[in-house]
């Protein structure tokens, strides 16, 4: 129990002396995290609207699939990106391998279904006609998907939440493919992974209660956004 | 060249045809109302004009072009247009909002779309809720608001499906007026959709019968209601009285209809043999007690089955080997005493036959 | 138990664990984890038995009273592997030269294990012996990259880099068949590897469990136990990878 005293102590410590190498660390959490998680907004929510307001054979099957892959541990992507990376890999003439693009990449991959599948069900609230409204009102087809996703803006903003929050919380990708080298691809999970493995648990608590306050500040945030 | 033509158009829903071969041509600056009842496929044909459904056959022309030609066409085409929905929806935002989203889909802003949305706002009298969310308003001020960002845009096509179907009377005329109001302001053209054959009359200058995915007839307001095609259409624009028989004598235009013993004269181009109806409205039949030598060239006793007063008019059922129903004034009405069992003259003139084929 | 990874990934606790078990009918866990981390699950009375290379920190978790003893049971060594078209030309030199031409003339990148495990260990001493400051090494290019992670995920990307790196003998013969990598520096005393077992101090740990911890120790300083280690992987591998010492500190 100690330990967790003295770890919120020097998280503490090392948030307010503004450690440069723990600000850097949570910076590029934040930084690759907050890419991931609005590059997959930018293709998720549109595509949330195509799927929810379009009929086509095999829409059931089709949000049931991305209903499964909700759960897809980061692991099994991060072996997939690795493959398709690395040096024998078919895109390895990319060398993209241990960069944060690639992190960046992965953890779309990883957030992708819960965008859309969030998405998906937070359309399932917008009546039809709101989408015809806006047509017969002149809008083209990707201002109506805004019109829509704006009617559902409370449910979206939380899709995009969690699939943030999967996002800067996963260990799996950052590590396979990011490779955790200190001052490139290091993040915190990364680092608490390497800390605790070296010994070193407070400092591993202090990153964990950091990564829990930025994740509570962004949703304070988000949630002041709504209110407005 | 019509402004919007629809060339054997058809829609289906799923296996079942809802629109079957329409051929409609609405000029540059009319307004047409396309009447029907409930089901006739009026919404899916407006849908189609609007571009928001693509048809299963048939083409749409709009100012001489094939709205089909691609994508950017369409959009192209509909941001000319506006429609209402019968059961409009608003948006979850401010009113203001609602009737600025069709400009700013154009990319109109600034002190242009301020002025443009707050004169609008001001004409349908709404002003005062501008800030409101639209979602917070009574039906007839949502009804509002959807004319209001529809004509926001100023379409050169309006399209208004049921404007007044779902409201309580006092928002139902205080939504014909502005209707009204549009027609009178601007050059807009309009196509409507009613099952009020009385208000497609009021608005219209022209109208299109529709029953069962079909375009039955179309024409000037009066030509429709006088002079309907077929017996659906008749009895869907308020002719009541529809009478078969078959025409026994045709001399000059002027035929006799045997009709069970019973003969009408009529003016008609139908020759002898031809099954038909005889359609006479109720208004131009005249009541009196006795026999009354008048102009009219037809006339027939029978006995009175049933009286209803409506306001000014009262409406009365009569026996004369054939069901009759005939409009009287109130007044003249209660002169003759007209009550159930009553003796009467019914008369009406050669001209006020409307002479139909029958299939 | 926990034991460093080395120990592990090479197969060599797999091999010795039932026989063990076998023996004294008991059932061994053993934890999987860096020099470092063993040495932390020590002092926390984790376990009872550490199998760890880090010859100076293990000196210091004995000094400071949570080990009874050292105990060196074998060794090998380690080598500096490298791609084939050696890049930085660090062929025949030895560990400390190597590491000052990286340093100095550049032409390759290095992938450190940065993770403070006893391979880490070694090459901090190597750049002390060649000169260098850890200190300024971290930050001297982007060359130097610090992958803080195992030794299997670290001789990966180096392979992926086509890097440099420091690894044990055992881990690389294992891994080979899916590098790029040959060894380009494996001759030089400082490379020498040592593996002891330490019992943790009866202060952290209960009294029974001492008792078993002394058995292992007996187990793997046995003759017979030492021939199986000095023969273990030679088949798979064409090659020894640890050469018994039972008890003595090799020269």
């Amino acid at each position: 129990m100690i330990e967790l005293w003295h770890g919120l102590t020097r998280a503490i410590e090392l948030i307010v002396t503004l450690d440069p190498e723990v600000m850097e660390i949570a910076g590029r959490s934040l930084q690759i995290s907050v890419t991931s998680a609005l590059l997959a907004s930018a293709i998720c929510l549109p595509l949330g609207v195509l799927i929810h307001f379009r009929r086509f054979p095999g829409k059931r099957v089709l949000v049931s699939l991305i209903q499964t892959f909700f759960s897809i541990p980061t692991v099994a992507i991060g072996l997939f990106v690795f493959v398709l990376f690395s040096r024998a890999g078919p895109l390895g003439g990319l060398d993209l391998m241990f960069t944060p693009l690639v992190m960046v990449l992965g953890q779309m991959i990883l957030i992708t279904p819960i965008l859309l599948g969030l998405t998906i069900a937070a359309l399932s609230g917008v009546d039809k006609a709101i989408l015809d409204t806006a047509r017969s009102l002149g809008a083209s087809g990707f201002q109506a998907a805004v019109v829509a996703l704006r009617e559902a803006r409370f449910a979206v903003m939380a899709a995009v939440i969690m699939g943030f929050g999967r996002a800067i919380s996963e260990v799996g990708i950052a590590l396979m493919v990011g490779g955790n080298i200190r001052g490139f691809t290091r993040v915190i999970t990364t680092a608490i992974s390497l800390e605790t493995s070296r010994g070193d648990l407070e400092l591993s608590l202090a990153l964990g209660i950091i990564l829990i306050s930025i994740a509570l500040i962004i949703n304070i945030i988000l949630n002041r956004i709504q209110q407005r | 060249m019509p402004f919007i033509e629809t060339v054997n158009l058809g829609q289906k829903y799923g296996e079942r045809d809802i629109l079957k071969n329409i051929n409609l041509r609405v000029e540059r600056g009319e307004v047409f109302a396309l009447i029907g009842p409930t089901g006739a496929g009026k919404t899916t044909l407006l849908r189609l004009i609007d571009l928001i459904d693509m048809p299963a056959t048939g083409k749409i022309y709009f100012d001489g072009v094939d709205t089909a030609e691609s994508a950017k066409v369409r959009l192209a085409t509909r941001r000319r247009m506006a429609f209402v929905l019968q059961k409009p929806v608003v948006f979850n935002r401010s009113v203001y909002d609602n009737v600025a989203c069709g400009l700013r889909w154009r990319g109109m802003k600034g002190s242009d779309l301020r002025t443009r949305v707050d004169g609008i706002l001001e004409m349908v009298g709404l002003s005062a809720d501008k800030s409101r969310n639209a979602r917070t308003l009574s039906g007839g001020e949502v009804q509002r608001v959807a004319i209001a960002r529809a004509i926001a845009v100023e379409p050169e096509v309006l399209l208004l499906d049921e404007p007044t179907a779902n409201l309580d009377p006092v928002s139902a005329s205080r939504i014909e007026e502005l209707v009204t109001s549009i027609i009178r302001h601007y050059t807009t053209t309009i196509i409507m959709a009613t099952h009020d054959m009385s208000q497609g009359q009021r608005l219209a200058d022209r109208l299109g019968v529709m029953m069962s995915g079909e375009l039955l007839q179309t024409g000037d307001t009066r030509d429709v209601f006088t002079l309907p095609r077929n017996r659906e259409v008749a009895e869907f624009v308020g002719v009541e009285n529809v009478i078969d028989g078959v025409v026994v004598s045709s001399e000059d235009r002027v035929v006799t209809i045997d009709s069970g013993g019973r003969f009408i004269e009529a003016i008609s181009d139908h020759a002898v043999g031809v099954e038909v109806s005889a359609c006479v409205r109720p208004e131009d039949i005249t009541l009196a007690l006795s026999r009354v030598s008048s102009s009219a060239r037809n006339s027939f006793d029978g006995e009175v089955r049933w009286v209803v007063s409506m306001g000014p008019f009262t409406r009365v059922e009569i026996d004369c080997g054939f069901p009759l129903v005939a409009l009287v004034t109130r007044k003249s009405a209660g002169e003759m005493g007209l009550a159930k069992g009553q003796k009467v003259f019914a008369a009406f003139k050669a001209t006020g036959v409307h002479v139909i084929k029958r299939n | 138990m926990a034991t460093t990874t080395s120990l592990y990934d090479t197969g060599l606790w797999g091999y010795l664990e039932p026989r063990f078990e076998e023996k004294y009918n008991v059932e061994l866990d053993v934890i999987y984890a860096g020099t470092g981390k063993a040495l932390e699950y020590g002092r926390r009375g984790d376990v009872a038995i550490i199998t760890v290379h880090s010859k100076a920190r293990e000196e210091q978790f004995v000094a400071e009273g949570y080990g009874v003893a050292r105990m060196p049971f074998a060794y090998n060594y380690f080598l500096i592997v490298g791609p084939e078209a050696d890049p930085a030309g660090l062929k025949g030199l030895n560990p400390e030269e190597a590491f000052q031409k990286l340093m100095e003339t550049g032409g390759g990148s290095f992938v450190s294990r940065g993770d403070d495990s006893g391979t880490h260990s070694k090459e901090k001493s190597i750049w002390k012996n060649a000169g260098y400051a850890y200190e300024e090494v971290q930050p001297a290019g982007s060359w130097y990259i610090e992958a803080g992670t195992g030794m299997g995920p670290t001789l990966m990307m180096a392979s992926e880099k086509q890097a440099y790196t420091l690894t044990d003998l055992g881990t690389f013969l294992i891994y080979r068949g899916k590098l790029e990598l040959v060894p380009v520096v494996d001759k030089g005393d400082i490379l020498l590897n040592v593996y002891s077992a330490i019992v943790v101090s009866p202060e952290v740990i209960p009294e029974a469990k001492i008792e078993m911890a002394n058995n292992l120790i007996d187990f793997l300083t046995s003759p017979e136990i030492q021939e199986l280690i000095s023969n273990y992987g030679v088949e798979e591998y064409g090659r020894q990878l640890f050469i018994p010492c039972a008890g003595a500190e090799p020269k």
